[in-house]
């Protein structure tokens, strides 16, 4: 193959692929359901693998991986500083070139980030994760005048509301390892960092002291705990008893391997994942993919409950993924895929009539 | 420039999936019904518009292509818009425009969607693909990377509007508007969402997708198509003679369309905790018409998501920024208020087939101003990132 000028590599290659192999599809035609008699489908993809090009923006990128640095630019006439340096020349002063000004790596949140619980494709086994846009400051101790969106991140766990919120001051930190790309920085609340680590610039992320989620402190178990926790183990026994019987709930865990401990006040027990199909386990599983902690059991028995039991409209138990988003069952690791899973099987299961609903009810088309 | 007047409307049903027929197949169904709807030969019609949002959703990149022949505007314009979410709203600008140009007396304007085709392999469900695919709508450079997608990004303007005006876009305003709406769209023969009941202690109780925003304040995925026919003030009366109908007339249009980075200046960038397009845009549709907020009976409003209906309305005007928990608390959009709000279900129940949303929203206000003798109607379209196009369109009868 011809090349058209000499490719030179990065400093850091990724080796991962770009996509998932196991999203590409396999050839063939298939059969699918319609109204009012079978219809064929193709599998297939809308395909184009890019060298997509950075063009302006490499400087930009470049300061971020091998300076640790973020620049903006900064219009001679009417003095706005714009970050990221989105544009090089100023539309307000009919398009008056700018120049570039290194800024601080602190700053404040525009607004509260929200946190994204269900996300696109390419960012699955990426949540739960925060997004916000920061005014960084600069040189002159004023604010920058656009915001920057970026991942925002928290020493404390997964992250959660009531963290952040509109004017938190924050500090940009660098991942250690960085490709020259948005994803190679984040933000950090000042007030979890240490004077130290707030005067060091650049702060990298291994410099930073993470909190470890699994070691969350539960209460000596009480008799009561220990029994609900009992019925807890039971419930997901009958739960997964229920999973084969329904395509849709089988659908639900394929493709998706995963071992979990999930501590509570009343004890440790044990779920995989496997196959399509979920077992459980009476204590906790040895080398964790993932652990799971409650406080409460009876918070768990809620859901299976209502996941188990025809309860028709009268849903009452959050969903798991919006405990873990307010913090009452916490993960040891920003990983939801799991949880969102589990979260399906249930509605699955009514769909399928495996759990019968007390009220009849049409079928529900909602996004997720 | 020339007076325009809707002379037709024709829909397809609005699904989730329609595995049953092709984009094609679903244009032709909605051209055939607004011909027949208006009473002419499609020969008459002079040009098209087609409003189709997303190439990936339609697995075709210039999908309009096919049309030509299929909707039978064989050797005439026929000119695609795309403007994300706002894609239909534009386009009947567009098609608007070019009667009102005088360069053309009968245009059809159509808008068709595909979506549910899109599959994501690995999870075994076709949901993340499909935001996946409009997640390609976000910059490739400095956004998209981060994971920014339509729901985190429409709940980033959310959160902001709530942190400006703490208390406002209560949960239960939220929750008593997703009841209401869904019970307003089991008056909709082609909603996605017929038969369905949601109440409001459900919406409380749902999930959260991104968070602040739950599932059931979202707006559905939905494959369909709808279009119209627009005519010139002469054409349309001659139409009226053969049909003994009364035309709709569209007598104000507006379209703004804010900046993609968020800054401090609302003159230069977007202010998040604004939807600064849709002020606009209302205003100078109202101004174009001669009427005022107050006098518009029905709303037909791009929902996207329930709390920024909320934001919208008050960027209308029709409440104060802040106060837009009156829209419930004031009984203002409820049964017997002075206001009808997507009597269609509108976007979260009615559908959402991107490129024809605001289509199928004209042909409910049209409805509903015959129904119900109502002089006046606005027909609203938003989309792209943070909500940042806005459009608004305002129909009269004339009695």
């Amino acid at each position: 193959m011809a090349h058209t000028g000499k490719v030179v590599a990065s400093a850091k290659s990724k080796t991962k692929p770009v996509i998932s192999p196991a999203m590409l599809p396999m050839e063939g035609i298939t059969d699918v359901q319609g109204v009012d008699g079978t219809y064929l489908q193709r599998n297939d993809v809308m395909f184009t693998a890019m060298k997509h090009t950075q063009g302006e923006f490499s400087d930009f990128f470049r300061a971020l991986r091998d300076e640790g640095k973020v620049f903006g630019h900064r219009c001679p006439e009417c003095r706005h500083l714009i970050i990221p340096p989105f544009m090089r020349r100023c539309p307000a002063c009919n398009f008056v070139e700018m120049k570039k000004e290194y800024v601080n790596d602190t700053g404040v949140m525009v607004a509260t980030p929200v946190i994204t619980v269900f996300a696109p494709s390419r960012f699955k086994g990426q949540e739960p994760f925060g997004t916000g846009r920061v005014f960084l400051e600069t040189a002159d101790g004023k604010l920058s005048d656009t915001a920057m969106l970026v991942r925002v991140r928290t020493t404390r766990g997964t992250i959660r509301p009531g963290i952040y919120k509109k004017g938190t001051p924050v500090k940009i930190a660098f991942c250690d390892s960085r490709q020259g790309e948005m994803l190679d920085i984040f933000a950090v609340p000042q007030n979890e960092l240490t004077p130290q680590q707030l005067a060091k610039s650049p702060l990298f992320e291994s410099e930073i002291e993470w909190g470890r989620l699994s070691e969350m402190e539960l209460d000596k178990p009480t008799a009561q705990l220990q029994k609900t926790l009992q019925e807890v183990r039971v419930h997901f026994q009958k739960l997964a008893a229920m999973i084969p019987h329904s395509p849709r709930a089988t659908a639900n865990l394929a493709n998706w391997r995963r071992t979990v401990t999930v501590r509570t006040g009343g004890g440790t027990f044990g779920l995989v994942v496997n196959k399509g199909k979920l077992q459980v386990r009476k204590e906790g599983v040895k080398d964790p993919d993932l652990v799971v902690a409650v406080q409460d059991p009876s918070i768990l028995l809620a859901w299976l409950r209502d996941s188990t039991e025809p309860v028709g409209d009268s849903v009452k138990s959050p969903a798991l993924t919006d405990l873990v988003i307010e913090g009452t069952v916490v993960l040891n690791k920003p990983e939801l895929e799991t949880i969102t899973r589990l979260d399906r099987v249930p509605r699955s299961l009514r769909r399928d009539n495996v759990v019968v609903a007390r009220s009849p009810k049409a079928k529900q088309e909602t996004p997720c | 420039m020339k007076d325009v007047a809707i002379v037709g409307a024709g829909m397809t049903p609005c699904r989730s999936r329609w595995v049953e027929k092709t984009f094609w197949e679903l244009a032709q169904m909605a051209v055939s019904e607004a011909v027949h709807d208006a009473g002419i030969h499609i020969q008459e019609v002079d040009a098209g518009v087609a409003g189709i949002y997303n190439d990936i959703f339609e697995f075709q990149a210039i999908p309009e292509s096919g049309f030509q022949g299929i909707i039978g505007l064989q050797n005439k314009p026929l000119m695609r818009v795309t403007n994300g979410g706002a894609t239909g709203a534009y386009a009947m600008l567009a098609a608007r425009n070019m009667v009102a140009s005088g360069q053309h007396d009968l245009v059809l304007v159509l808008g068709v969607e595909k979506a549910l085709d899109c599959y994501d392999f690995e999870a075994e469900s076709n949901t993340p693909a499909v935001v996946q695919t409009i997640g390609y709508s976000w910059d490739p450079w400095f956004e998209r990377p981060l994971g920014a997608h339509a729901s985190e990004s429409y709940a980033e303007v959310i959160q902001a509007y709530m942190d400006e005006h703490p208390g406002d876009l209560a949960p239960m305003a939220r929750a008593k508007i997703v009841e209401l709406l869904c019970e307003q769209a089991q008056n909709n023969p082609y909603a996605q969402r017929l038969g369905e009941k949601v109440t409001a202690e459900q919406v409380l109780h749902s999930r959260y997708v991104v968070y602040p925003v739950r599932v059931l304040e979202t707006c559905v995925y939905t494959e369909g198509a709808c279009a119209l026919i627009f005519a010139s003030s002469e054409m349309a009366l001659k139409i009226k003679e053969r049909t003994g109908r009364e035309p709709i007339w569209l007598t104000g249009v507006g379209a703004a369309n804010e900046p993609y980075f968020v800054g401090n200046d609302i003159t230069r960038y977007k202010v998040l905790h604004r939807i600064y397009s849709d002020h606009v845009a209302t205003k100078k549709a109202l101004q174009m018409a001669g009427i005022t907020i107050e006098d518009v009976q029905v709303i037909e409003l791009h929902d996207a998501f329930i709390p920024q209906l909320m934001i919208t309305l008050a960027e209308m005007g029709v409440v104060p920024l802040g106060r837009a928990n009156d829209l419930v608390e004031e009984g203002i959009i409820l049964p017997g208020g002075k206001l009808l709000v997507n009597p269609s279900g509108g976007l979260v129940f009615g559908g959402h087939f991107v490129g024809g949303s605001n289509m199928m929203s004209t042909w409910s206000a049209m409805r509903e101003m015959r129904a119900r003798n109502l002089e006046h109607g606005l027909i609203h379209g938003t989309g792209a990132s943070l909500s940042m196009y806005g459009v608004a369109i305002v129909l009269e009868r004339r009695a």
